[in-house]
């Protein structure tokens, strides 16, 4: 479960740096340390030892912790804490359980972000789903990137609690909430939420009612939107659609397609290496799966 | 060398030969709409990488899964063709090869899983021995939990459910034949649309056990479960005897080993994760009722007499239906 989103959240993470280091310490930090986040961020997002990567980040999870002490209710710094640390849960942490603390701390802070900006959305973790898609439709479009970190946190929070049949209750949620994202994201539409959406459609088959063709849809917008750079995306399209409707031409052609790329693009890198990790591991066991 | 001893000698040749004859690798294809990914699958695919092993590649398995493979009949028209070599499958894919298999999924049959247990600990066995009959090898059975009623006004009693859409599966005659002498108004659709039946008002009762209604996604469109055990629901491996004949007696062994020890923990895991999802449903804000106990007896007596109109039409054979009966009697006699 771990692998199928990391890429995805490692540049998120990434974003998240950005964000730490802008606009959480305006008052602390001065141009020179803006840049001084970027340049971190890049480093992040271009870094091809994923370990590298793992044994950096916690610091600055620490340090974010520290600044929100001082502004607990800023919705950016949340935000912020949010990606961080639903990102690290899942792509770095190495147990069920660190996983599960992580990830709800990630989940605690995107709420308090969209409870301060949208006072209803403080209730919705008593909501049902009909309350819950009702309530939603409320969020406008300049809370859009808090909605989306919320559904971010929410995705990888339950992805951590995989084993919890509460989680996939749930489930239908955070597919109403992307629906109504990417109503009103525009054109700045985080192109990661069409990777999100396609790994939701295709968690049912078709006999179960699961959405394969809208599924295929999300995941070749995915791949538009970088211009076919995220590797990621192909091989959550391989794995999501093509196993899930036997389409072994189409599996093999994005595997392939994965695999001969330079992962070396520019706030890809390690995502994109990431990819690559599985899709060795997804061409190794075609040959079992399909007929 | 003896006469006898030239009888042992070409007894082992033929038996060297019968071996090296089946032992060229056999692929088992199987169809399932279990959904990739889920646990049931990916033990399934544990199972296939362990008989691969183990038989030294002799023996394959490969899903053709998420119901890629058509309904029920067409995959069992599959099989005939020899194009597929089993399922895993569900009773009803089985009744017209074998009624008897519907037998513990007839309505209100039991009381609890414990009840369940008792007597399937004793005709489990002979219902593997009915479907190997009818041309099927079995692994054992997995228990997929008590359908209950799920709704969206609350069900307490038969009055609750008078001019309701009910829900049933298409070709499950039985439950078709209750909900009639019932008086009751069944609706007939395939699963795919039941979701969609719920929305527009199609059906407004489904009949279900908890991990398939969120695995299906139906508890967005309900509001009240009633945990009255209506139905006991079972998931098996069925292959093809004739298929399952053509390998070796040694891979035979592995192959039933390493299913039947599969089917044997999702049998216990199941019946977990079917708290675990009931559970789920009521914390993602559905509501329980209770049906009237005396509603109940009431229903039973009614459907006995049903039941034994289908046993007497061909349904299923009425004197293991009376064993079965006759076992809950003993079991409810030892639990007062």
């Amino acid at each position: 479960m771990i692998n199928r989103t990391r890429r995805i959240l490692i540049r998120a993470l990434a974003l998240t740096l950005i964000l730490v280091l802008t606009s959480g310490c305006a008052s602390l930090m001065s141009s020179a340390a803006t840049g001084l986040a970027d340049s971190l961020s890049n480093a992040v997002l271009n870094q091809n030892d994923p370990e590298t990567a793992r044994i950096a980040i916690p610091a600055y999870m620490v340090l974010l912790d520290g600044i929100l002490e001082s502004n607990p209710d800023d919705p950016k710094l949340l935000v912020a804490a949010a990606t961080m640390y639903a990102t690290y849960g899942a792509v770095f942490a190495d147990s069920e359980l660190r996983a599960s603390r992580l990830t709800t701390r990630a989940r605690s802070y995107a709420l308090r972000a969209m409870c301060n900006t949208y006072k209803e959305s403080c209730n919705w973790p008593e909501m049902n789903y009909d309350e819950f898609v009702v309530s939603v439709q409320g969020v406008k479009a300049k809370h859009a990137d808090i909605l989306y970190s919320y559904g971010f946190a929410s995705l990888v929070y339950l992805q951590a609690h995989s084993s919890d049949w509460n989680s996939l209750a749930e489930l239908p949620e955070i597919e109403a909430l992307f629906y109504h994202y990417l109503d009103i994201a525009g054109d700045d539409v985080t192109p990661s939420t069409h990777t999100y959406m396609g790994i939701m459609l295709t968690l049912r088959p078709p006999a179960f009612g699961g959405k394969p063709d809208e599924a295929r849809e999300h995941f070749e917008k995915a791949i538009a939107l970088t211009n076919g750079r995220d590797l990621g995306a192909k091989v959550e399209f391989a794995r999501g659609y093509a196993k899930l409707m036997y389409d072994r031409e189409l599996h093999d052609r994005l595997i392939n397609e994965v695999l001969a790329a330079d992962p070396e693009e520019h706030g890809l890198t390690l995502s994109n290496i990431l990819a690559q990790e599985d899709a060795v591991i997804m061409k190794e066991e075609a040959d079992d799966y399909f007929f | 060398m003896t006469i006898s001893s030239n009888r042992i000698v070409l007894a082992l040749l033929v038996t060297a030969m019968s071996c090296c004859a089946t032992a060229d690798a056999a692929t088992f294809k199987i169809a399932t709409v279990t959904p990739e990914g889920s646990q049931w699958m990916k033990d399934m695919r544990a199972g296939a990488a362990e008989i691969k092993e183990r038989t030294e590649g002799r023996v394959q398995i490969k899903y053709f899964g998420s119901g890629i493979m058509g309904n029920d009949q067409k995959v069992l028209g599959q099989i005939r063709i020899g194009r597929l070599q089993g399922g895993a499958l569900t009773p009803s894919a089985l009744g017209s090869r074998y009624p008897d298999i519907n037998l513990y999924g007839m309505p209100l049959v039991f009381d609890s899983e414990e009840e369940a247990a008792y007597v399937r600990k004793r005709l489990d066995e002979r219902l593997g021995a009915g479907l190997e009959e009818a041309g099927f090898v079995t692994f054992g059975f997995a228990a997929g939990g008590f359908a209950n009623i799920l709704s969206n006004t609350p069900v307490r009693g038969l009055a609750d459910l008078k001019g309701k859409r009910v829900w049933v599966l298409e070709g499950d005659t039985i439950s078709y034949a209750s909900m009639e002498a019932l008086s009751l108004s069944p609706v007939t659709l395939p699963l795919t649309d039941v979701l969609m039946g719920l929305q527009t008002g199609l059906i407004d009762i489904v009949a279900i056990p908890p991990i398939v209604a969120l695995v299906l996604q139906w508890h967005t469109k309900i509001k009240y479960i009633t945990e009255l055990p209506l139905a006991y629901s079972l998931g098996f491996m069925a292959i093809d005897k004739g298929a399952f004949a053509k390998i070796s007696a040694e891979d035979q062994a592995v192959f039933c080993e390493v299913m039947t020890a599969i089917y044997a923990n999702l049998d216990q895991q199941n019946l977990v994760d079917n708290r675990g999802a009931l559970d789920a449903l009521i914390n993602s804000g559905i509501k329980t009722t209770v049906f009237d106990p005396a509603e109940i007896v009431r229903i039973r007596a009614l459907l006995e007499i049903t039941n034994r109109e289908l046993g007497a039409k061909g349904e299923f054979t009425i004197e293991l239906y009376d064993e079965m009966i006759g076992y809950i009697e003993e079991y409810r006699s030892e639990h007062p």
